[in-house]
């Protein structure tokens, strides 16, 4: 059951006092780091959530988060929505676009789950790739990013876009805890332990996962609007299978179903590529050998692999403190 | 649109078919046998091809053509020592994420040694050139790759329905508790089966060399196509394999033609009916 554990709370607050402070100390380029973990934290809590919580292994989130660009360039570009009302038609048209494909694919289990998560992913790549409208491959650009300048906030800086995504994530976050604790969220979490037993109970299993899944999709559509206001401009690129798989290596390696894990996951993966990047153009060739070395240790990431370790230890130290009323015929 | 249109189209589509066969022939019969999500193979299929394009430069091609499969079942080999023989109890999310991993490394791996640039090869004297049949001028090495992929799929089909180690690749993938009960060595036979198909993955990328360019990424590329093939077909069935990559390489190739622009939507589309419909494929292995 999804529980905000003192660990997962200290964590979480640690990791929001060190993105505040790093919107405020860092220059361009520390900036532009923070906005693309930001963004990938917040599709990665999307993921964490079907594939931690509900044990469904989406490889097409990548595709819902192009969806949600695409959506959002689409209401702007085509259809002439401000720019507010696009952010909201984007988040909900992903939800939609999430829903059905979690409908659908609900009775699906294991692999065969994986398998066809891909193949609507790819679906919508080709779709996006080969229909002249949405610019084919070479994307649309002119994206607006929202004009806050009645606060007194110029979003066309680094720096206020970086505290604007970094508040949509922080949404984002509070938004999941409540889902997870919800009777829906305890629900799936039921699904992922034991489907037979929720549907003796009583459960719809496929509305809950079909639910989920579209919540799932409405954040990663928040991580697509994000990124198309971020470098305004889009291509199907976002869409291809590689992002999808890139997430879930992120959520590997942070910790699966930990909630705050794969957020750890996403400051490691994109400070790790930014280091590697900087010595070897082999970027690719550290973080595969990083996970198969996750995947093969069987801890669970990062996050997993201490939140672990701290439990054994406050278990030992209370069986420490019971050991002498456990023995009485030592006396 | 007349007949030529017709059979050029139809040879096209053969071809596309018989090279994602020898693709996932392989990937089908390690997944049916051993539960083995192997995402990697389309990265041995682009080692196969660099190594092929490297001997075919300095020896021949069709030196290039033995040895590459010898060379990329050597590298199963030494895969399935160091990874694959200790993640086969992990569950399916684990399986993908290694081999995900592998794929990077190999990426890498083959950029680091042939670096960025793409490779040709030239095709062979004996099959430059085009020959002229019911109508249409059609190039002779294409014709020898249908007529390659036909052949190993008469092979395999023959060594498994006639031979005892087909009858035990079949008890195998039918139910592999029962086998090793039976004094089967199914573990020793899946790392037979996982060599031979991952040679086969080298030999497929030997023979794509000449009409396609070696570059790094051609491994990512083929990757999608040959796991729908392979979901289409049927885990863990040769026929499958067979039948699935007809239908991807006629839907593709006629598609392109007549309905270009939905191509590829119409293969996934395909693909996730027929997942729905059918989720364990249309030949599945097991009944």
């Amino acid at each position: 059951m999804f529980r905000l554990s003192p660990l997962r709370l200290g964590t979480l607050a640690l990791l929001l006092a060190a993105a505040t402070g790093a919107a405020f100390a860092s220059g361009f380029a520390g900036l532009e780091m923070l906005t693309e973990i930001l963004i990938l934290a917040i599709l990665v809590i999307a993921l964490d959530m079907v594939a931690g919580f509900g044990g469904m292994v989406s490889l097409c989130h990548g595709a819902l988060m192009g969806a949600g660009a695409y959506a959002f360039a689409m209401a702007g570009l085509s259809l002439g929505l401000p720019v507010w009302a696009a952010m909201l038609f984007a988040v909900l048209f992903t939800g939609a676009v999430g829903w059905i494909v979690g409908a659908i694919c609900a009775g699906s289990q294991g692999i065969y789950f994986i398998m066809v998560t891909l193949a609507f992913g790819q679906m919508g790549y080709s779709f996006v790739f080969e229909s002249p409208i949405f610019g084919g491959d070479d994307g649309l650009a002119g994206l607006a990013r929202p004009d806050l300048s009645a606060l007194g906030i110029d979003l066309n800086t680094s720096r206020a876009f970086a505290l604007y995504c970094l508040a949509a994530l922080v949404l984002v976050v509070l938004a999941a805890a409540q889902i997870l604790r919800s009777g829906l969220g305890r629900a799936l979490v039921g699904i992922r332990d034991n489907e037979r037993r929720m549907r003796a109970l009583g459960l719809t299993v496929w509305r809950t996962k079909a639910h989920l899944f579209g919540l799932s999709g409405m954040i990663a559509g928040v991580a697509g609007v994000l990124a198309a206001q971020h470098v305004m401009y889009i291509s199907p690129g976002l869409l291809a299978w590689t992002v999808s798989g890139e997430a879930l290596v992120v959520v590997i390696l942070g910790g699966l179903g930990t909630f705050v894990g794969p957020i750890v996951g996403a400051v490691a993966f994109v400070v790790l590529r930014h280091e590697v990047s900087a010595i070897t153009p082999y970027w690719h060739l550290v973080v595969g050998l990083i996970l198969i070395a996750v995947v093969m240790s069987r801890a669970n990431g990062i996050f997993g692999f201490v939140e672990d370790r701290l439990s054994r230890m406050s278990a030992r130290r209370a069986a420490r403190a019971a050991a002498p009323r456990g023995e009485p015929h030592d006396a | 649109m007349d007949f030529g249109f017709w059979l050029f189209q139809t040879l096209n589509a053969l071809q596309l078919s018989m090279l994602l066969f020898l693709l996932s022939v392989g990937l089908t019969v390690i997944f049916g046998l051993m539960h083995f999500v192997n995402l990697a193979h389309g990265a041995l299929y682009a080692v196969g091809a660099y190594v092929a394009a490297t001997v075919a430069g300095t020896v021949g091609y069709w030196a290039g053509l033995i040895t590459a499969p010898l060379v990329v079942a050597e590298l199963g080999l030494l895969l399935y020592w160091l990874l694959i023989r200790r993640m086969r109890q992990s569950g399916p999310m684990a399986q993908v994420l290694v081999t995900f991993g592998l794929i990077f490394v190999l990426l890498d791996l083959t950029r680091i040694v042939w670096g960025d640039i793409a490779l040709g090869i030239e095709v062979p004297q004996a099959l430059a050139g085009r020959i002229e049949i019911g109508g249409v001028t059609y190039p002779v090495y294409r014709l020898f790759i249908i007529a390659l992929g036909a052949a190993i799929f008469a092979a395999l089909a023959l060594v498994l329905a006639r031979t005892q180690i087909g009858a035990m690749i079949r008890a195998g993938v039918d139910n592999d508790k029962m086998a090793a009960c039976l004094g089967i060595n199914v573990e020793r036979l899946f790392l037979a089966v996982f060599c031979v198909g991952c040679g086969l993955a080298g030999l497929a990328g030997a023979v794509a060399a000449p009409i396609l360019s070696v570059t790094p990424d051609m491994g990512l590329q083929i990757l999608i196509p040959t796991l729908i093939v392979v979901v289409i077909g049927g885990l863990g069935s040769l026929w499958g394999a067979m039948a699935g990559s007809l239908i991807f390489g006629f839907v593709q190739t006629f598609g392109a033609v007549l309905l270009p622009g939905l191509a590829s939507v119409l293969i996934y589309a395909l693909l996730a009916a027929v997942l729905i419909l059918r989720p364990a494929g249309m030949f599945p292995a097991r009944g």
